[in-house]
């Protein structure tokens, strides 16, 4: 075989032949991968647009429906408008608790005695199902048997127990609550080995030119981190739609849709009414908000979404 | 004998445990279900009460049914065999005395053989 | 002297921070082996008489074996299937071929669709699949995920060129090479997909709840969701039901931790 690499004639049919193997292994190796991700998440990216502008029943055959199903959410769905203000409030609450994750990444980043034993203190929420942290939180806000209300009255700042998971003003805060001090470790994490890439002659020289500890901070360490906060902002939007668990164990939505997020009214309307098509409608837009938010952040984060295309 | 390397890994050495741990665990299950629930039932005073109808009563989600019966022999002991289920309540009861407190027994496996470390006992005494 | 408070002012205050975020654990921990009633108030501190026959009776009087071995099947297949397809891919993705740009390119753009964001369309094809309700089904969204493969592409193509040069002079198959040179030198990718695509997987559980008809076929999330809403009663048994199915996941962590971090922030820093 090697021998016929040097004829005129055998070298076109050869390496044609090794060129085609190879493509050939390619697609092979990738197919399995390409496979689901076409199946769970191309297509149903683009099915979901289909499915919004179509009456779709299981029984029927889907008629066309134009932009019917647009217009009943934006103008006739309340509870549209209400997930989608929880949904934004659910992630105005991440920048506090990624300042809050760098604070902690910082105390933690230095060679403190330790250290890796806070560190896995704090991450360990994380790898948990989230169905159980949202079991534990609702038991942690309940009126009687739980530590919130007795520490508030314990301490007199109150005295009454306070319904947090019943009042329309406590449920989304107390979902919130629950939902950052899961995530919390995750932005530790991601910040600690930000914090750790920045090199420390940067330091040193600004030190030797006299710039006081807070200005390195802003000056060096900020700046340096940006690639980080993205993905951290990135986490923090999607968690809005992940939350879906929380929030069904916690509250269900209610009390009356005062924690009813984009996720959950979907789950409701495609699940529930098995009304798919409203669904997918809501689907869209709920991605075209992850979509623009994300472009938003990137924007903050100085255009180039940090090293994502380093390659 | 020193390990190799790969025995040495903490990926080898816990599920290892585990399963030992496991398999000791089913072996001590299997060497005691035998169902067997003993006991004692004794007057405020502390004598034995003979002749007391003993009632075993077994959980069953949140009610508990009765279950046997049996009486206590001249000694104040009783003995039911044929217990399947993990969490029990014993009353017993004796025509001068009326009934006895009710004793809840929880057992950590079904039909695990127990016997009463306090015995039963009825509030007031015999004459 | 300054160095000194300094240190011990960062010892206070992740003291503190550890505290906060350890009272949830401590709290159900003490509810779950409590022996009273649980709605008493005031709540004590410490438990009083504690038991540990509350998983005693969650052992038996829910099918929690019923949803562990479901868990662990899913599980098993979802890890399987990752470390399968996602080092076949990666491996893909090492070699130079026409369109490999365009391959990552789509596969970037992949990350950014969540899950929640199919969940409509996952079911009306998982269900024209004919997998409702299955083990295969519960697994197959699950089965590949891009950041495991750009993982083992990475741990791929740190191996030295020379190894696997001489390897295809040797006449070694494609296969072989990865089975042989490729695989053994990444353990380290090996077990941060395995982790991440069990803790993945162990937790999921929107799609579960989607997918499944029959309580024979819940996994662990769902019983536990299920539980919480038949069982009402004032002992602990909710809550030594949640530790029993935190305890794998705490366990799992603890053995793996270093493999876990790796594995999330290399989708970060992807450098």
């Amino acid at each position: 075989m090697p021998a016929a690499r040097d004829t005129a004639n055998g070298r076109g049919s050869w390496w044609q032949r090794k060129r085609t193997r190879e493509l050939a292994l390619v697609a092979c190796f990738l197919l399995p991968s390409l496979i689901v991700f076409f199946l769970y998440r191309m297509l149903p990216l683009g099915w979901n647009v289909l499915l919004s502008v179509q009456y779709w029943s299981p029984l029927k055959p889907a008629r066309w429906a134009g932009l019917d199903h647009y217009e009943e959410m934006l103008f006739h769905d309340d509870v549209f408008w209400q997930s989608l203000k929880n949904t934004l409030i659910f992630i105005g609450a991440s920048p506090f608790a990624i300042a809050l994750a760098l604070g902690i990444a910082l105390l933690v980043n230095s060679d403190l005695k330790g250290a890796a034993v806070y560190r896995s203190i704090v991450f360990l929420s994380y790898p948990l199902m989230t169905v159980a942290v949202g079991i534990i939180w609702r038991w942690m806000y309940d009126e009687r048997g739980g530590i919130i209300n007795y520490a508030l009255r314990e301490s007199g700042l109150v005295t009454k127990p306070i319904p947090f998971l019943q009042s329309f003003d406590w449920a989304l805060p107390s979902v919130i609550v629950a939902e950052v001090w899961q995530v919390l470790g995750f932005y530790m994490i991601i910040l600690l080995t930000g914090l750790q890439s920045i090199p420390q002659h940067l330091y040193e020289a600004a030190s030797i030119d006299g710039a006081p500890r807070r200005a390195q901070f802003w000056r060096i360490t900020l700046p340096l981190l940006k690639p980080s906060l993205f993905l951290c902002a990135v986490v923090g939007i999607l968690n809005s739609f992940t939350s879906f668990d929380l929030v069904y164990i916690m509250t269900n939505g209610g009390p009356g849709h005062a924690t009813e997020l984009l996720i959950t009214h979907i789950y409701k309307s495609g699940f529930g009414q098995t009304k798919f098509d409203y669904a997918a409608a809501l689907t869209v837009v709920q991605f075209a908000l992850l979509l623009g938010l994300t472009y938003l952040a990137n924007r903050a984060a100085g255009g180039n979404a940090g090293s994502l295309e380093r390659r | 004998m020193t390990l190799p390397d790969w025995a040495r890994s903490r990926w080898v050495i816990v599920p290892l445990a585990m399963a030992i741990a496991v398999a000791g665990w089913n072996g001590y299950v299997a060497l005691n279900d035998g169902g067997l629930v003993e006991g004692r039932v004794v007057d405020g005073a502390g004598r034995p009460v003979s002749g007391a109808t003993v009632i075993l009563l077994e959980r069953n989600f949140v009610m508990h049914n009765e279950r046997q019966r049996t009486r206590a022999d001249a000694a104040g002991r009783f003995r039911f065999t044929g217990n399947d289920n993990h969490s029990l309540q014993l009353e017993a009861e004796s025509a001068p005395l009326g009934r006895s407190e009710r004793r809840v027994v929880r057992l950590w496996f079904r039909a695990q053989n127990v016997t009463l470390a306090e015995p039963l006992q009825f509030a007031g005494r015999l004459p | 002297m300054g160095r000194r408070r300094h240190t011990l002012f960062r010892h206070a205050a992740l003291v503190a921070v550890s505290a906060v975020m350890l009272v949830p654990f401590y709290w159900v921990i003490k509810t779950a082996v409590t022996n009273e009633n649980i709605y008493a108030y005031p709540p004590r501190l410490l438990p009083e008489n504690p038991h540990l026959f509350n998983f005693v009776d969650v052992w038996y009087l829910i099918p929690f074996p019923r949803y562990l071995a479901n868990s662990l099947i899913v599980s098993a297949l979802v890890v399987a299937g990752n470390v399968v397809c996602n080092a076949m891919a990666g491996y893909a993705l090492t070699r130079n071929f026409p369109g490999r740009q365009g391959v990552l390119l789509l596969l970037l753009s992949c990350m950014l669709i969540p899950f929640q964001a199919t969940i409509i369309p996952a079911y009306l094809i998982t269900a024209k699949l004919g997998l409702l309700n299955s083990y295969v089904g519960l697994a197959l969204p699950l089965l590949s995920t891009i950041v495991c493969i750009f993982v083992f592409k990475a741990a791929f193509e740190a191996v030295p060129h020379s190894l696997i040069d001489a390897a295809r002079i040797d006449g070694l198959s494609e296969w072989r090479i990865i089975l042989r040179i490729l695989m053994p030198l990444s353990k380290a990718a090996i077990a941060t997909n395995v982790i991440l695509a069990f803790i993945w997987s162990w937790n999921a559980f929107l799609w579960p709840l989607i997918i499944t008809r029959e309580p024979t076929m819940q996994t662990l999330p769902l019983g536990l969701a299920r539980f919480l809403s038949y069982m009402e009663d004032t002992t602990g048994a909710l809550y030594a039901f949640a530790v029993m199915v935190l305890a794998p996941s705490i366990f799992v962590f603890l053995m793996a931790q270093k493999e876990f971090i790796r594995g999330l922030t290399s989708g970060a820093t992807k450098g």
